[in-house]
């Protein structure tokens, strides 16, 4: 492995601090007592923090992406992992367009889904649904939980399966005791990616969401909008936290190079 | 009736044949090699016993039962996979333990059991490790004890060694063979390594594009291969075309480029082409005029226990292998006389292919 060298370490920590300084600062003006968002702040408060758990618009809205994010990354998860392995493992007819389907919401704007989403919403008369919201936002995240369990499901050794049988296992027990504990670091991994992608999601959100349903996000827009006090930084200091636990238990269970550079 | 019986096999992929009219008996009991140059179809043919691959054509019969469309975790037969296939995400006694389970024994039961596999392979102390933690030697003795802890009736082995460096391959074949004796299992194993297959087999079937073409002892199908294939793919051979051209009921005489040779295979005809076959180590250098031939030595290779020599004569260049007496070995470039006896000559009828298949194994 080669070193860099000083003129590459330098550009490398710009662009680290481009990237890193505005959560820093968020994260920093979100412990501010005073009233607007200034950076220095004269103390240390948890006041902002203190607003958001006692705003009940947005305690609604956490909660709301918190079982949106999960249900639809455990549902996109129970597709996947059987529309993955029908796709590794078998030659069907329709094969690779199932394959393209599954990982087309990955090249279609969220701005079109939105609409498209709202247009169907309104045709099937379901508006507002949470039920709805959970199966766009499986559209969303399916493909990057198909991405990693394909990979996880192409270096996967047949003839450990293969074993399991000749041992007397049948088909389910095979799946259950073999094949799953086998590729279980890419649905983990798939299920996380999916989680982070739920939580954040903005765009067709904005589109689907009614009163009751709005995430976390949304909510944020719209507040946004209408005025700026620290209590967005508050919120986003949040969303920074859990989404890096969620980043940190990936890399944990499946390692992170892994899904960014594509290393099995 | 055979324990194990394989009927006119046939497996099709499409227009391509694999395994073509395959029929092979194995005895209780019994060790028996599938050797052959990959893509032989003996792969195959070991997965069509384990039920992994159905057959297009045949039958095929364990203890007098018909077994060819039978579901392969119906038929409880303990395969070692050339990769190990162990679990990854069980513990050396859990991996042992999975048929076990699968086969509903007692819990009481099955903890006695897998010891007594662990102990049969020498893994005692190893139970609680992951294979991960393991060599692979190691993991290969996991797999076998995985395989035989369920006690099956046949024991499917496929290139168990080839994964092992040379030295740990050669230990393990005696130990295999050592394990196979004492727990009595009928062992069927698939292997392209010839010296794997020689020192551990009752018997050797070599596969050739689909089809058998020898069933033997292995020394005999050494000392005595039927075809030019055989002789060539295992072990070293010189082989030498020539022309009937007297025959007589014992024995014929055989010319070699104008050099008369008399060979004792029966039922040649005068004129036929026929291509000699005779093993380096048949092969004795002598005094320059006391043999049947002279030559030169062209180049001469010291291999330890044995010297083997490139002798340049009137036939083209023949090899002889010579143990290592510890006398002074012939010089490069001295003329040398080659002799041998005429019992050690076989006879494949018909020309000499063209030159050997590049992909076939040499081994010293």
């Amino acid at each position: 492995m080669t070193r860099n060298g000083p003129v590459a370490l330098f550009f490398h920590a710009l662009v680290v601090i481009f990237m890193l300084a505005p959560l820093v600062i968020v994260c920093l003006v979100a412990f501010t007592p005073e009233n607007t968002l200034s950076l220095p702040t004269r103390g240390f408060s948890l006041r902002w923090f203190q607003a958001v758990f006692h705003h009940p618009d947005f305690v609604q809205s956490f909660w709301n992406s918190l079982w949106l994010a999960v249900l639809s990354a455990t549902l996109a998860v129970a597709l996947a992992v059987p529309a993955s392995l029908a796709i590794t493992r078998w030659e069907f007819p329709g094969r690779g367009f199932l394959n393209a389907l599954f990982l087309s919401p990955l090249i279609i704007p969220h701005l079109v889904l939105g609409v498209a989403m709202l247009r169907l919403f309104a045709v099937v008369g379901a508006a507002g649904s949470f039920g709805w919201l959970v199966a766009a936002h499986m559209v969303i995240v399916t493909p990057y939980v198909m991405r990693l369990l394909i990979a996880a499901i192409s270096g996967f050794d047949r003839s450990v399966e293969q074993a399991a049988f000749s041992l007397g296992a049948s088909e389910a027990t095979v799946f259950r005791r073999v094949t799953l504990p086998m590729i279980l670091p890419g649905v983990t991994g798939g299920w996380l990616i999916a989680f982070i992608n739920s939580f954040d999601e903005l765009t067709m959100s904005i589109f689907i969401t009614s009163p009751s349903t709005v995430t976390l996000p949304v909510r944020m827009y719209m507040y946004a909008t209408e005025s700026i006090d620290p209590m967005m930084a508050a919120v986003s200091a949040l969303i920074i936290g859990i989404t890096a636990v969620a980043v940190l238990l990936l890399d944990r269970v499946y390692g992170l190079d892994r899904i960014l550079v594509g290393q099995h | 009736m055979s324990f194990l019986e394989l009927k006119n096999i046939t497996k099709r992929y499409g227009p391509l044949t694999a395994v073509g009219d395959v029929s092979l008996s194995v005895e209780k009991g019994e060790f028996v090699s599938l050797l052959g140059p990959s893509g032989c179809g003996k792969t195959t043919t070991l997965q069509m016993i384990a039920g992994f691959v159905e057959p297009s054509v045949g039958t095929i019969r364990l203890d007098g039962r018909d077994i060819t469309r039978a579901k392969a975790n119906s038929r409880g037969l303990g395969i070692v996979f050339q990769s190990y296939a162990l679990f990854p995400h069980m513990t050396v006694f859990d991996n042992v333990s999975f048929g076990l389970e699968m086969q509903r024994v007692p819990k009481g039961e099955r903890k006695p059991r897998v010891e007594e596999a662990l102990s049969l392979v020498h893994l005692s102390p190893y139970a609680k490790r992951y294979p991960r933690e393991l060599s692979g030697g190691q993991r290969q003795r996991v797999a076998l004890a995985r395989a035989l802890v369920i006690r099956p009736p046949v024991l499917l082995l496929d290139e168990p060694l080839s994964n092992l460096d040379a030295k740990l391959r050669e230990a393990m074949q005696f130990e295999l063979r050592e394990i196979q004796r004492k727990v009595g299992t009928t062992t069927v194993m698939v292997t392209h390594d010839q010296a794997e297959a020689f020192s551990i087999s009752d018997r050797v079937v070599v596969m050739e594009a689909g089809r058998i073409t020898q069933i033997d002892q292995p020394y005999r199908i050494y000392e005595h291969p039927e075809t030019e294939f055989i002789s060539r793919f295992v072990g070293k051979t010189n082989l030498l075309p020539g022309k009937v051209v007297t025959a007589t009921g014992a024995g014929a005489t055989v010319s070699l480029a104008g050099i008369s040779v008399p060979v004792e295979t029966a039922g040649l005809s005068v004129g036929e082409t026929v291509t000699l076959c005779i093993r380096p180590e048949k092969l004795h250098l002598t005094a320059p005029a006391g043999g049947l031939l002279t030559g030169r030595v062209a180049d001469r290779f010291f291999l330890g226990s044995q010297w083997l020599y490139h002798i340049d004569g009137p036939l083209g260049t023949l090899m002889v292998v010579t143990p290592n007496d510890g006398s002074t070995p012939a010089e490069q470039g001295a003329p040398v006389g080659l002799d041998w006896s005429p019992s050690v000559v076989r006879v494949h009828r018909g020309a000499m292919a063209e030159a050997p298949d590049v992909a076939l194994e040499v081994t010293g």
